[in-house]
């Protein structure tokens, strides 16, 4: 049975149009010039129980208000949504009970209070039994070893400890399905992979559905099996990760700084790199930010190993940095039509 | 019905972090009271009873009044806009409860914290080191009842201002204008005794009364008759249904408008 079901849901909001400096604001203030922002806009899938599900975007694709509208917060302007067949916006309090929730920038903790009393809170409003709490402590305790953060107070702990704490809470109540948008957001690499290993361990062991939203495309190939890429509100790709793998997982980008950079640099290197490795070599050179070029390459196609030996005794290169290609990137290679 | 309970208990424990602000409240009071000592003594120089009160009575009524504006003062209105401003109230929006309710019952643990912590030491403190002159009556045992429907009533004005923010993100001025509509209206600063009677007249008529004037004038006179006290009573329920009920109708219509920062 479909757990979650979405056919053409759409929200749209009414936004007033701000104008510039204190004359501006003043003017806003009597102003009834608003324009409609499509932020979903006639989405439509099916996800079955067990499901980890990366749904993904560039900032503003609409991601946070999907997940808004699947929790109920958010009612659809229009189409379908149902949870476990009802509306989750009209059923909201019966709804949130087999629903678990982590906002990665913000906390369902309290603040000011020892971890341990959030949790008893929680125990309280999804009236957890008594020893289901035990034991689940007592699991995630084993997975990524919380018992000395229990009294601790929230606001003493760091982004990762937090974060921790977050997702255990979400779990508490062995709920059906877990939304966790950006549970890694601003997280170092040890506490990502642990983070990572217990959403894995906690969907093997109670095959609680997943929907990840997240901006690290590492999150969406250590635990995704299926991906949802969307952009301004609507979706361009709905399938198997393994497809898109190939998008990213074979695509690096070469940053270079290369001393006296000027608009010709980048002519050049671009004509070298095309004289040197033929027409379709699979490489683009582009300028993102300042005093960086970013060359990004296609492995499949050309060695990176080569295209670096070969810039670095041709060009002045200053700075190298290598780094994984960005959502942006996957996204415009999407458009370009990369996955048809 | 448990888990609101646990929102009580996780209150009052945050009311505990910050004891050490207790203590300043239970001083800035203290000056309060004896200011308006002085005050009232000097109204009442020459005269035992102006509008059917006494010296007694009226400083009674005052630091009475004074103290339970502390306790009332939960700053419900503020949490809340906070919470809607910065988009912390979808958190809440996620979990199988009310938002009302949830309000209200972590406003009733913070409430508590500050009962045992201001109120009652300045009750003591009036008594003992002030000696204020008390009468004993039946009074009394309708005031605690008449409190907690008193707070029920603040709490539903707090919840609805506090819900503009909803539409106009920033609750300052509206909360600054229902503080004084409040203190003023309520004879929470002043006895109505003492206003005109056209004026009083009216403010009968209103919601404020039934959040101080009420309780305070079940203290300050309680030896009437048992009628009397119940019929208070009856009044104050009332307006704390109607009050319930509109700020729930609020609830509905503002909830629409939410929309929450992040994509």
């Amino acid at each position: 049975m479909t757990l979650i079901h979405l056919k053409d849901l759409a929200k749209h909001f009414k936004i007033l149009n701000r104008h510039e400096g204190l004359k501006g604001a003043v003017r806003d203030l009597f102003s009834g010039d608003y324009r409609t922002v499509k932020a979903v806009d006639g989405i439509s899938f099916d996800i079955e129980p067990g499901e980890i599900v990366g749904y993904i975007g560039p900032n503003g694709a609409g991601k946070s208000t999907t997940i808004k509208m699947m929790t109920g917060i958010l009612k659809p302007s229009g189409g379908v949504i149902q949870v476990n067949g009802l509306s989750p916006y009209d059923n909201r309090i019966h709804q949130a009970m087999i629903m678990g929730v982590v906002f990665g920038q913000r906390t369902q903790l309290w603040w000011d209070l020892p971890v341990i009393e959030s949790f008893k809170i929680l125990k309280e409003i999804y009236k957890v039994d008594q020893r289901m709490f035990d034991d689940h402590l007592g699991m995630f305790n084993e997975l990524v070893g919380l018992k000395a953060l229990f009294t601790q107070q929230v606001r003493t702990l760091s982004l990762g400890q937090r974060m921790l704490c977050d997702i255990t809470a979400s779990f508490l109540h062995n709920p059906q399905v877990v939304f966790l948008d950006e549970p890694t957001i601003g997280l170092d690499i040890s506490i990502k992979a642990k983070i990572r290993s217990l959403i894995l361990e906690l969907n093997r062991t109670r095959n609680t559905t997943i929907i990840l939203t997240t901006h690290d495309l590492g999150d969406v190939e250590a635990l995704c099996r299926r991906i949802i890429i969307i952009d301004k509100g609507k979706i361009l790709y709905d399938g198997d990760i393994k497809k898109v793998n190939a998008l990213f997982g074979a695509y690096r980008t070469l940053k270079l700084q290369i001393k006296d950079y000027s608009d010709a640099t980048l002519a050049a290197l671009q004509e070298r790199l095309t004289g040197r490795f033929g027409a379709a070599h699979g490489i683009t050179v582009a300028q993102t930010e300042e005093y960086w070029t970013d060359v990004t390459i296609d492995q499949a196609r050309t060695p990176l190993a080569d295209v670096l030996g070969f810039i670095m005794s041709n060009f002045p290169v200053a700075d190298v940095r290598i780094v994984e290609i960005s959502m942006e990137n996957v996204v415009r290679k999407v458009y370009d039509g990369a996955l048809q | 019905m448990r888990g609101y309970i646990a929102f009580i208990r996780g209150a009052m424990l945050v009311g505990v972090v910050y004891r050490l602000g207790f203590l300043f409240t239970i001083l800035g009071n203290i000056v309060y009271i004896i200011i308006a000592y002085f005050l009232w003594r000097s109204i009442y120089s020459g005269s035992d009873s102006i509008n059917g009160l006494t010296f007694d009575q009226a400083l009674l009524y005052v630091a009475l009044g004074s103290t339970m504006f502390i306790l009332l003062k939960t700053y419900t209105d503020w949490g809340m806009a906070g919470e809607i401003r910065d988009g912390t109230i979808s958190i809440y929006l996620t979990k199988p409860i009310d938002y009302q309710l949830y309000n209200f019952f972590t406003t009733i643990g913070f409430a508590s914290t500050s009962l045992v912590t201001v109120t009652l030491p300045t009750v003591l403190m009036l008594l003992f080191v002030f000696r204020i002159h008390i009468a004993f009556g039946v009074g009394y045992l309708f005031f605690p009842v008449s409190l907690l429907i008193a707070f029920i009533i603040g709490f539903n004005f707090d919840y609805a201002v506090g819900l503009m923010a909803f539409y106009t993100e920033s609750i300052w001025g509206i909360s600054i204008t229902k503080e004084i509509f409040i203190s003023v209206l309520s004879g929470a600063l002043l006895p109505l005794q003492f206003f005109p009677a056209a004026i009083q007249q009216i403010l009968m008529w209103l919601p404020f009364q039934a959040i101080y004037y009420t309780p305070l004038m079940m203290v300050t006179k309680p030896d009437q008759e048992v009628g009397v006290f119940l019929q208070m009573l009856a009044v104050q329920i009332a307006w704390a249904v109607v009050t319930y009920f509109l700020s729930r109708m609020l609830y509905n219509q503002a909830i629409k408008v939410l929309r929450v920062a992040g994509g």
